[in-house]
């Protein structure tokens, strides 16, 4: 199990004569991954989830906050001591394309991790290519076509199943996706995702998904949790279903209202949120983070900066003055409406369900 | 939101239409000369948004480029015409006629405009570059137009033309690639993944830009995508790409609340979403075709159908269009057979 507890993280960009300019990329979040279990980071680019989830693996410091695997806080321990606990976590990138070196087979890539894994358990060589073809029957591949062959002669779907196998050559306790899926072929995308469900369950492996797309998350398993990053901040965070079908959180709103509706399948939700634009990047670092952009900021938002917490009126909790569960995800138009006849499902009355 | 497609807007009257004949475009490899895009016949109607959708290799964008007559060596047209109203056939022109035609008869929004953009030149010195090689008259003319476009998408026109490309983000590059593809009064107007590796957010601005400045300048849109999610939102007709082939088009609503095409079926019930039932969804089994692998004879979809019959292997399934849908599937012309019988039933009963 891995947990987090304020995490901090500022970048200073350097070079400009006029002084260093900041980038608060985590602003003390806390979250925790069980084995087995699942968490979702959603948010836009410039958010903090890239960053989070190389912190976690281990690839980038943090200034403040501590991490704790398996109980042993990393914070007191040296780079070399921290490294054993760091290999657990392993990251999936996100392009398939780049993560495998083109000049090596996929023997020779899982063959080196796969031989120092066997050094430090003291298994005998003869372990390291029956692991390798285990490894990648347990990712939905056929090892006798992909072992011999180079990258370039996969197609995307597959390579980026090579490298999960790749992770999992370390027995890792948590996978990091990063955008897992985001440049895979839409027919294959649920595969992987599916894959990744699969692996929680079979190995106990927790998965923390990184992601721009929310209706991604849901295929990662029903019982994970959903976290959703602003400029730094948790805004809100609960199990994934509740936050999808009941956000509360206007910026949870705006992103769910930003997914596409697929018309003709689906209807648009009554009460989508847009977004004020982002006119200043850095925006203001008084009140809400979120102010400057929504449509419902009060003069209280302004002000004040609200803290992630539950106000016993929701299964999960967030950072609002102003909660208010709106309707933003499309609706079902199966058996709803008619194909053609646009109807608007604004209210809870269910027109097509007496039809 | 989307307006009727029937109801031509005001400015269909003048909005070019489009005309794809038989065009088959080949690529040469080591193993012979192979078809990215095979017998495609598409039109697109004055006026409308039309979606292509399809996977890697699907031929997408190879077509895209046909209607610039921009494909490179090792590919060439091999066969099929390309008619733009006002323009005349596009794979029969050439040389300095061909080069006019770019950029004013047609706009080309290039994949990733993030990177399509020169990063040692400001955005307005492109411009004027664009204006000087298109010989505009007036150039002073040619910025007002451009700073208009900018603040029609919400953006500082000014700012952005003073601006190089790595001072602007990726959103706003993107709405500089559909300015400089506007500017010269383009009615035809291709935009090649426009909202791939764009946030949900932006991309649902974007997508909203492109649909409003579409209907304002009376346009005949193509927008390239592998995310039916993206023209779902923006387009009136969809034409879903497999294998270099089209095998489904119609109007958006009808293909994504009716798919006849067994492709169209998978790819639909694959889209990860935010309602309906998570169970029901699933990944198509097998990956798409590349070029080394389509089959030369029969359907190219039958490895991955789930409604595979004999015929399918030997003889390639024709695009028959009923009641403004176009399928090419064995199967589905079976099940309009059955439809129509049985709607024929009803009738004498």
């Amino acid at each position: 199990m891995i947990t987090g507890t304020g995490i901090t993280k500022t970048f200073k960009q350097r070079g400009s004569v006029l002084g260093a300019r900041e980038v608060r990329a985590l602003r003390g979040v806390d979250f925790a991954v069980e084995a087995g279990g699942a968490v979702s980071f959603i948010g836009e680019s410039g958010c903090g989830k890239t960053t989070l989830g190389r912190i976690i693996a281990g690839l980038e410091t943090y200034d403040s906050g501590e991490i704790v695997i398996d109980g042993v806080p990393m914070s007191g321990l040296g780079h070399r001591r921290r490294q054993p606990y760091f290999r657990r976590i392993q990251l999936i990138h996100q392009d398939p394309y780049s993560a495998l070196n083109p000049t090596r087979t996929i023997h020779q890539t899982l063959e080196a991790p796969l031989a120092l894994r066997a050094k430090q358990t003291g298994r005998p060589r003869s372990w390291v290519d029956a692991r390798a073809t285990e490894l990648l029957s347990l990712v939905g591949i056929d090892p006798g076509y992909v072992l011999p062959r180079y990258p370039h002669q996969l197609s995307g779907g597959m390579r980026q199943r090579v490298v999960i196998a790749r992770a999992l050559t370390m027995d890792p306790e948590v996978l990091v996706a990063d955008e897992a899926v985001s440049m895979i072929d839409v027919s294959l995308r649920l595969g992987i995702l599916a894959l990744l469900k699969d692996l929680r369950v079979r190995l106990g492996v927790g998965v923390l998904f990184i992601t721009h797309d929310i209706a991604t998350a849901r295929y990662i398993g029903d019982d994970s949790e959903l976290y959703v990053l602003y400029r730094g901040q948790v805004v809100e965070r609960g199990p994934t279903e509740t936050i999808i079908t009941r956000p509360v959180h206007p910026y949870t709103q705006s992103l769910l209202s930003a997914t596409p509706v697929l018309h003709g399948l689906e209807l648009p939700g009554a009460e989508r949120v847009v977004p004020t634009e982002a006119l200043d990047p850095g925006g203001s670092d008084e009140g809400c983070l979120f102010a400057p952009r929504c449509p419902f900021a009060t003069q209280l938002c302004v002000e004040r900066r609200p803290t992630l917490s539950h106000d016993g009126t929701t299964l999960q909790e967030h950072a609002c003055l102003h909660p208010r569960v709106r309707s933003v995800i499309p609706v079902d138009a199966v058996n709803r409406a008619e194909p053609g006849t646009e109807q608007r499902t604004g209210t809870e009355a269910d027109t097509g369900a007496r039809g | 939101m989307s307006p009727d497609p029937t109801a031509p807007t005001s400015h269909a009257h003048s909005a070019p239409g489009v005309r794809v004949r038989g065009l088959t475009v080949v690529y040469k490899t080591p193993m012979g000369e192979l078809p990215a895009v095979s017998n495609v016949d598409l039109t697109l109607a004055p006026g409308t948004i039309t979606g292509v959708v399809g996977e890697s290799g699907s031929g997408k964008s190879t077509l895209a480029l046909c209607l610039l007559n921009a494909v490179q060596p090792p590919g060439r047209i091999a066969a099929g015409s390309v008619e733009i109203d006002g323009l005349g056939d596009v794979v029969e022109l050439g040389g300095e006629e061909l080069r006019r035609a770019r950029g004013r008869h047609v706009g080309y929004v290039f994949q990733a405009a993030q990177n399509s953009l020169n990063p040692l030149k400001t955005i307005g010195k492109q411009l004027l570059d664009l204006g000087r090689s298109h010989g505009v008259a007036d150039l002073r003319a040619l910025v007002r137009d451009a700073k208009d476009l900018l603040a029609r998408m919400g953006m500082d026109g000014a700012r952005v033309l003073d601006s190089y490309q790595h001072e602007l983000s990726g959103g706003m590059r993107q709405r500089v690639g559909i300015m400089l593809a506007l500017v010269l009064n383009a009615r035809v107007v291709v935009l090649d993944e426009p909202t791939t590796a764009l946030d949900m957010i932006t991309q649902a601005t974007i997508l909203r830009i492109v649909r409003e400045v579409h209907d304002e300048r009376g346009l005949t849109t193509l927008v390239i995508t592998h995310d039916v999610g993206a023209v779902a939102e923006v387009a009136d007709d969809l034409a879903v790409m497999y294998g270099g082939r089209v095998v489904e088009h119609g109007p958006v609503k009808e293909v994504l609340g009716d798919p006849r095409h067994p492709y169209t079926q998978g790819l639909i019930r694959a889209i990860p979403r935010l309602s309906g039932d998570i169970g029901e969804a699933r990944a198509l089994p097998g990956r798409p075709p590349t070029l080394g692998t389509l089959p030369a004879a029969g359907c190219v979809f039958r490895e991955r159908c789930d409604r595979r019959m004999d015929v399918c292997d030997t003889v390639e399934p024709v695009a028959l269009t009923r009641d403004g849908r176009t399928v090419a599937c064995h199967a589905a012309a079976e099940d309009a057979d059955r439809r129509l019988t049985a709607a024929r039933r009803k009738e004498f009963a």
